[in-house]
């Protein structure tokens, strides 16, 4: 379980370019949900996954995982590590070994498990990542962009965290290899049980992926619920600079028009369900 | 960890330092070096001091964010004192096992530290004071003359632009990739010195890598706005001698000659 009470971060405190990216933060979050995070460029939307597995520290408030306090001295940031998986904002940058299954055991080996062990698992992160066997063997730089990604987001999840945290896993990436992504992390959430953080700038991928969607804004909480309720604050949501999903916008516009179509339409399927009756009633109608 | 580095920054401000022709700052610093490796006596490093303390008063830098600046080579500093202090052969005054400190060392340890703290805060303040695009044009400037024996002037300015630019940028890279890395379990900043140098390639091959390829796309980006060199570029801002460096001119000048002056009268102890 993550909890955060009351957190504060600020960047190059004290001097002349001081920035407040975090304000008061207060939150919990149930193992196993999905979590959708969006906010604005610059609302603290890395600063505040970056708190979650101990890599920087707040100024104020408690982050606590599963019990543990990481603020305090007694507890051992890198079990936190191993626990929380993160996968930064283009994650390829960090490959580094000889081959991709080397680079993918990196994880699981400063675990400290035999080589037999992280190669194992790196073989089914890989599998689950959707990366085929014959690329394991490969130099990591020489994958298409969309196969490097895969590897970065293999690499932690050999190390089998129970919570995975992903910054705009699907940035800079074609729109194919943008569904697969999505659709092995939607996969990896189901089957491994994994509690999963979605950072992204796109309403369509959250509104179909998650159960409760952050909405952060210049560093506060504007908004923690369901897409459904979130989605409903069109009109707030475009105050900060995010939007509704354009499937939903298409279907406001729908009923503006006089179409007798519900409210509540997020994703592709919604509107599917929604307007396949009408279109055959109006071919009945015919 | 990397944000201490100060090297490399700018402030701007529009004090009379700032105002200066950045090829009066240059041969300033120049000057202002020779003459911390010249002074001989104790006397000499006060007036070393009261002049660098005008200068930074006039430059609005607070002083804080100036010595900041030498917390990364502070082992460097501690280091080359220890050494001085050590191993440095004369009187005895203290010993204690293999370990002697010797008049010589005490006087010797103290000048090279005054030394490296004073050309750091001096260099410091140049780069603190001129923005690096001005700090190259002058350098260019001042190195036009040797195009006569074939050196690229223009070239070496452009490459120094082109690091400095990049010193940011880097460090943002390298703090990114050390995240990443620790994400990952990787643990830097503890361990042997093997085991710590060990740490260091999976930070270091991701850090090449986009190196180069910053530098492949940078290319690709200025060959796409016809650069070709600085054969016949003409330029928006000239640089121009005002009254304000001759006022530098003057000033180092005092600073000269009273170091000269303490030199020869107190001599060196």
């Amino acid at each position: 379980m993550i909890k955060l009470e009351n957190v504060s971060y600020t960047y190059m405190s004290g001097g002349p370019f001081e920035k407040k990216a975090l304000d008061n933060i207060s939150l919990e979050i149930r193992p196993g949900e999905f979590i959708g995070i969006i906010g604005h460029t610059g609302s603290g939307k890395s600063t505040l996954i970056q708190l979650l597995n101990g890599l920087i520290k707040p100024d104020g408030g408690k982050v606590i995982i599963d019990g543990q306090d990481l603020s305090d001295k007694n507890t051992d940031i890198r079990a936190v590590r191993f626990k929380v998986g993160l996968v930064m904002q283009y994650p390829e940058y960090q490959l580094f070994e000889e081959t991709v299954l080397k680079d993918i055991c990196f994880g699981p080996l400063n675990m400290g498990l035999s080589q037999k062990e992280a190669e194992d698992r790196a073989r089914f992160a890989a599998n689950m990542t959707g990366l085929a066997d014959e690329l394991l063997d490969k130099s990591p730089f020489d994958l298409s962009g969309g196969q490097k990604r895969r590897a970065a987001i293999a690499g932690i999840l050999a190390m089998e965290p129970k919570i995975l945290i992903l910054d705009e896993p699907t940035a800079g990436l074609d729109p194919a290899g943008r569904d697969e992504i999505l659709f092995k992390i939607r996969d990896m959430h189901k089957r491994l049980n994994l509690t999963v953080l979605l950072v992204s700038h796109s309403m369509e991928d959250v509104a179909k992926l998650a159960d409760r969607i952050l909405v952060l804004n210049s560093g506060r909480i504007e908004m923690f619920d369901t897409p459904d309720m979130i989605f409903r604050n069109s009109t707030r949501l475009r105050e900060i600079g995010l939007n509704v999903p354009q499937i939903t916008r298409v279907a406001d516009r729908l009923r503006e028009a006089g179409v007798d179509i519900p409210e509540g339409i997020y994703t592709t399927g919604d509107a599917y369900r929604a307007l396949l009756p009408l279109l055959k009633e109006a071919d009945g109608n015919k | 960890m990397l944000k201490d580095i100060t090297l490399g920054q700018y402030f701007p401000g529009n004090s009379f330092i700032h105002r200066l022709d950045p090829r009066t700052k240059i041969l300033i610093i120049i000057a202002y070096v020779v003459l911390v490796f010249m002074v001989q006596n104790f006397i000499g490093y006060a007036a070393l001091a009261l002049f660098l303390a005008l200068c930074v008063g006039v430059s609005g830098i607070s002083p804080k964010y100036l010595i900041r600046g030498l917390k990364p080579i502070l082992v460097f500093i501690v280091f080359t004192g220890l050494f001085n202090l050590f191993l440095t052969p004369g009187e005895t005054v203290w010993s204690f096992g293999i370990l002697k400190i010797t008049r010589e060392g005490i006087r010797f340890a103290a000048f090279m530290v005054l030394r490296l703290i004073f050309l750091i805060l001096g260099t410091s303040l140049l780069t603190l004071t001129t923005s690096p695009i001005a700090l190259t044009d002058g350098l260019e400037r001042l190195l036009a003359p040797f195009k006569k024996i074939h050196l690229p002037s223009h070239e070496i300015a452009m490459m120094m632009t082109i690091a400095l630019r990049f010193i940011p940028t880097l460090l943002d890279e390298t703090d990114k990739i050390m995240k990443a890395q620790s994400a990952r379990g990787a643990s830097i900043d503890s361990g042997s010195i093997f085991a710590r140098a060990k740490a260091m390639v999976p930070i270091l091959i991701p850090l090449f890598v986009s190196a180069f390829r910053r530098a492949d796309e940078l290319a690709t980006a200025m060959e796409c706005r016809c650069y070709r060199g600085g054969e016949g570029r003409t330029r928006l801002y000239k640089l121009k001698y005002g009254a304000v460096d001759a006022l530098g001119w003057v000033y180092m000048a005092v600073l000269a000659a009273a170091i000269i002056f303490i030199n020869i009268y107190f001599g060196s102890f």
